[in-house]
């Protein structure tokens, strides 16, 4: 008991959080698109492959949405040196869910394709539509409106998952409020903080992701949940 | 001449036998309907007849020159000219009425705009959605879509029209205008090769009723004989089975 709250002294540490932020904010982007790029490759794997190459994406996307993020991450730190790989620990947290991205936005983006209707594109075909005129403006629309929404929750979540990072001793957001922490022991001030950063983040985010998902898709995104 | 002429068509979805050697041919203006129980291949043929059917064997002629479905300039050319009406619709979810009409003929055709807007708005005050050109698809009923399926079908100023089923998804009031519509554009002499199971409509407008079952055409007679005296016995049970239905 009789723990009072001083901020000032956490205050000063406010732009080496926000520095950290930053860099979590990197990784959540890179990691982001990373998984956005390879999960296509395996949606397009998935939709148009043959039995073996379905077969493979299915195992890749069973393990990684199936198994802890984190484990996967120590896999890659730990397990990889033993391959004579060495990664940094940035690296590793970064391919970690990079690759863990994939999985999950392969089934997203396959989801986009299966949801494309045929009978738009015959329509399409029948109005003599060139295969780009098909896809700029039938297909792209369409699946925009579709994917934007899951696309932009798994941005979010995938934000708050850099914090993860801490643990392998990455310097983002929570590694640098642990680092803190360490110094002064204002654990409660540091991490209300810590929180505070990221709830501003992830709302930016949510706002110009509802903004960009509203005005240029079409797609029905609630600002507040 | 005959505008369309198709020769011995075989066409296949996979390994099922859809439209078994078709002979038919359809001269300027005529109105040719197409009678059959579901799944005989009625749609199947107006597919194949812009293309969205490719034929593994027979020949089709337009205005006298040879199709060739694998050839894209081809295709171009008959699509330019046959314009269709799907069973379904197949209007674009993501555009407004509007847009769904104006679409083709804009950025397609290369029409000017601004006449285009007002022909599309025009054939959309015609069937009776003056007031939902800014709707899209999902808020409208069947019969409405419908509709707009029509007035895009005709922004295109197509010389001939392929109709499927377009009075299935109608509110009974709403067909006689549609009818109408399709009657006025009889009248105007656009060609026309309509699904239809409203026989007394059938009966009224057709210059010829084509049978189909099982994909192959059974009997091609006038609208009076094909009802009251066909030629072969597939076609009395069909059209006696369908008019006692009424
Ligand atoms: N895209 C398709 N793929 C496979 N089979 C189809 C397809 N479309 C129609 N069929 C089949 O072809 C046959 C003819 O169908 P359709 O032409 O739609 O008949 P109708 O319009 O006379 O009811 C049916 O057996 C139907 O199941
Ligand atoms: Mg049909």
């Amino acid at each position: 008991m009789g723990y009072t709250l001083v901020y000032t002294q956490v205050l000063e540490f406010l732009p080496y959080l926000i520095k950290g932020a930053w860099i979590s904010l990197q990784i959540a982007i890179l990691a982001f698109f990373g998984g956005m790029f390879f999960g296509l490759i395996l949606a397009t794997i998935r939709t148009f492959g043959n039995n073996i190459s379905n077969k493979i994406v299915i195992c890749y996307v069973t393990f990684f949405t199936n198994t802890p993020q984190l484990v996967q991450i120590y896999f890659l730190f730990f397990a990889l040196p033993e391959f004579g790989i060495l990664l940094s620990p940035y690296i590793a947290v970064l391919l970690g869910m990079t690759l863990n991205a994939a999985a999950y936005l392969c089934e997203i983006q396959r989801a986009g394709f299966l949801s494309i209707r045929q009978n738009e594109l015959d329509a399409a075909k029948t109005l003599n539509f060139s295969l780009v005129q098909q896809v700029k403006y039938v297909i792209l629309p369409h699946i925009m409106r579709v994917l934007f929404p899951p696309l932009s929750n798994h941005y979010i979540i995938m934000t708050l998952g850099t914090s993860m990072a801490a643990i392998f001793g990455v310097e983002e957001l929570t590694g640098r409020a642990f680092n803190i922490n360490s110094e002064t022991f204002r654990s409660v001030e540091i991490f209300s903080i810590t929180a505070l950063i990221y709830i501003v983040i992830t709302f930016i985010a949510t706002f110009l992701l509802a903004v960009i998902g509203r005005y240029f898709f079409k797609a029905k995104i609630r600002i507040i949940q | 001449m005959p505008q369309i002429e198709i020769k011995s068509i075989n066409a296949f979805y996979e390994k099922l036998h859809v439209l078994k050697n078709i002979k038919l041919s359809v001269s300027k203006g005529e109105i040719v309907s197409l009678i059959g129980p579901s799944g005989s291949g009625k749609s199947s043929l107006l597919k194949m007849l812009v293309g969205l059917l490719i034929p593994k064997s027979g020949k089709m002629y337009l205005n006298g020159n040879l199709v060739n479905f694998k050839n894209q300039s081809d295709l171009r050319t008959v699509r330019e000219q046959i314009a269709i009406v799907f069973q379904q619709y197949n209007l674009f979810q993501n555009m407004n009425v509007l847009k769904n009409v104006c679409i083709a003929p804009t950025k397609i055709q290369k029409r000017n705009p601004k006449e285009v807007n007002e022909q599309a708005i025009t054939l959309l005050e015609k069937v009776g959605l003056k007031d939902k050109l800014k709707s899209y698809p999902d808020e409208l009923s069947g019969g409405q879509q419908q509709r707009v399926a029509i007035a895009r079908a005709l922004c295109l100023n197509p010389q001939i029209l392929l109709l499927d089923e377009i009075t299935s998804a109608l509110d009974p009031e709403l067909v006689k205008e549609v009818l109408d519509s399709i009657r006025l554009l009889a009248s105007e002499g656009m060609t026309m090769l309509i699904v239809s199971h409203e026989m007394s409509f059938v009966k009224e407008v057709s210059s010829r009723v084509v049978f189909m079952d099982e994909g192959s055409i059974i009997e091609i007679n006038n609208p009076k004989n094909i009802f009251e005296k066909p030629k072969e016995k597939r076609t009395l049970d069909f059209v006696s089975k369908i008019l006692k239905e009424k």
